[in-house]
């Protein structure tokens, strides 16, 4: 297969897993907001990588907060995965991307599993368990399936996930975790991780296979599911937050040590990596042009800059040419590897 | 759309914070579940990894019975530890792979706890060797300690029950319960799954016969460093 043919394989699969995703949009995480920020590398960040915005002088980011889901239809409260893609503007129009999101691990460690799972967390109708289901379901000391989310018209997949992941160990962890990620109350309160490793290179060539998250300096909070979901907050709540005071996150970077899963995107590694804080990103207001600050923007996890290069990780690699095709469909603005460009190969 | 869930529902929903269900679970569903699916406790300390990280500042958490259930045997254990502090500090310099270790009396037990580099067996030959009369003065005061003292002259038998009183570490990620499970029952990894659901049940049941577990391997504040990397690093030592 091609890797233009697989990449729109893999957004078509996506796509197809929101009926009413609207065309022209991003086939997942449709709906977000776009923030202006300054990032500032830490003292040690130049010992591990060569590229600009690790050197210490302030560069000028552009972030786009979202929601995990593809549909068009606004769900701030659903518990759903968020994303953070951040852009690091370098200067003399280059830039990097780091695209990171609340969940820590993904389903699937290759494309051909990627695409089974997308298929099997096709929607289907929303199920209640009857009460006497979830009584036997209690007998056998298994917690009961969450009720369906108000207004929600489909299960969103949750449970053709489920029979996938009771059938491939290596998507368990994932569709556990994402059962219960809750909804963040700030998009500012949330970590976001980058998921795969990355090869980062220092001034001696020493090459380090690494894993990026943001950690937020406001900690971590995610809303009360007891309460009522509401639909429409985040945004609003992050316009407030950054009138009164700056968010900030530190860009956390662990570094991988030989036997660690550097190219299976399905294993977080250890806890007990070192990790080395590569700088602090300050968000300072919401981007004035939301349609060419953030809707516009495409975001690529391989649009990377010296000093920083791709892992063998395949889902990462499909991800280059995937949202290449994505961007293509919905008209967003120029990408490097349209042209051809080595970066990110 | 989804409809409005009955009365019925609502009180079905409310059942898992019901505290008679509670009672009900703990008293006869738990048992039965243990007993219909046998489970294995795991064996304590930290997981095996021949990684460099997986071997620095790994946790020790023996949690050990006195055999004097009363203040009064509480009171014993402590003054052995407090008679032996010059032999305890001494010998964790000696050692010189240990980040912290403490003696803790939590209801009838006492404790140790220590983050050590390296590995479990060599950990505590290193202790026997260095305070190997602290150990036997502790231990003597613990239920089923009398069969491993003096540590001296039972060197393995006392290693085995050290680590008997380890506690079982579960691990940072959730899932890889399972895969412990599977370890413990001598089965082959099961890289086709289990019925993610029940995933809560297993560690019900794991802590059903384990009823002290360590949460995780724990935060570290700078992971990935021995003792005597970071004392070197600061110009402190060795």
């Amino acid at each position: 297969m091609s890797q233009s043919s697989e990449a729109k394989q893999l957004v078509d699969a996506v796509i197809s897993d929101f009926p009413d995703h609207a065309a022209g949009t991003r086939p997942v995480h449709t709906i977000g907001v776009g923030v202006k920020g300054t990032f500032v590398a830490s003292d040690v960040a130049r010992n591990y990588c060569i590229a600009k915005h690790f050197q210490g002088e302030p560069v000028t980011a552009t972030v786009r907060f979202s929601n995990g889901s593809g549909s068009p239809v606004q769900h701030d409260g659903w518990s759903d995965v968020r994303g953070m893609a951040t852009r690091f503007h370098l200067g003399d129009q280059e830039a990097t991307d780091l695209i990171a999101m609340t969940l820590g691990e993904f389903f699937s460690a290759d494309v051909a599993a990627f695409l089974a799972f997308t298929k099997a967390a096709q929607p289907g109708p929303v199920e209640r368990q009857s009460p006497w289901q979830k009584i036997w379901d209690m007998l056998q000391l298994k917690p009961p399936l969450p009720g369906p989310m108000p207004g929600q018209s489909n299960d969103l997949g949750a449970a053709g996930m489920l029979k996938y992941a009771n059938r491939h160990a290596a998507a368990q962890l994932a569709v556990f975790q994402a059962g219960m990620i809750g909804a963040p109350v700030s998009y500012a309160r949330a970590s976001y991780h980058a998921v795969h490793s990355f090869v980062v290179i220092d001034a001696f060539g020493v090459r380090r296979h690494v894993r990026f998250s943001w950690q937020p300096v406001a900690g971590v909070r995610t809303t009360d599911p007891a309460i009522p979901p509401r639909d429409d907050y985040l945004r609003q709540e992050l316009e407030q937050r950054l009138e009164r005071w700056p968010a900030r996150f530190m860009l956390m970077m662990t570094i991988g040590e030989a036997g660690d899963a550097f190219d299976d995107p399905t294993r977080p590694w250890p806890d007990k990596r070192i990790r080395v804080v590569m700088g602090t990103l300050t968000l300072q207001r919401l981007a004035p042009d939301q349609t060419a600050d953030c809707e516009q923007l495409s975001f690529n996890p391989c649009r990377l800059t010296a000093g920083i290069e791709v892992s063998n990780d395949p889902i990462l690699r499909a991800r280059r040419d995937a949202y290449e095709v994505s961007r293509q469909m919905r008209g967003g603005s120029g990408c490097p590897f349209s042209g051809g460009s080595a970066n990110g190969r | 759309m989804a409809d409005e869930p009955s009365w019925f529902e609502r009180w079905v929903d409310e059942l898992l914070n019901n505290d008679r269900f509670q009672r009900l679970a703990a008293k006869i569903l738990v048992p039965y579940w243990a007993w219909r699916t046998a489970v294995k406790p795991q064996p304590g300390g930290p997981h095996f990894s021949m990684q460099p990280g997986d071997n620095v500042m790994r946790m020790m958490n023996l949690v050990m019975p006195l055999k004097d259930k009363s203040p009064v045997g509480r009171a014993k254990a402590a003054l052995a530890i407090a008679q032996n502090k010059d032999e305890i500090y001494a010998g964790l310099d000696n050692v010189g792979t240990v980040h912290f270790a403490r003696f803790v009396i939590v209801a009838d037990n006492i404790c140790m706890f220590s983050v050590y580099d390296g590995d479990f067996t060599n950990y505590i030959r290193d202790f026997i060797a260095t305070i190997g009369s602290v150990f036997d003065a502790v231990v003597g005061l613990v239920e089923g300690g009398d069969a491993v003292i003096p540590s001296e002259r039972n060197i393995e038998a006392f290693i085995d029950w050290v680590h008997a009183h380890d506690l079982y570490q579960v691990p940072d990620l959730a899932t890889d319960l399972l895969r412990d499970q599977e370890a413990v029952n001598g089965a082959q990894p099961c890289t086709a799954g289990n019925d993610l659901r029940l995933l809560p049940r297993a560690l019900i049941l794991q802590l059903h016969v384990n009823s002290n577990v360590s949460l995780g391997s724990g935060y570290r504040a700078y992971p990935g460093y021995s003792v005597a990397q970071v004392r070197q690093q600061l110009g402190i030592g060795w």
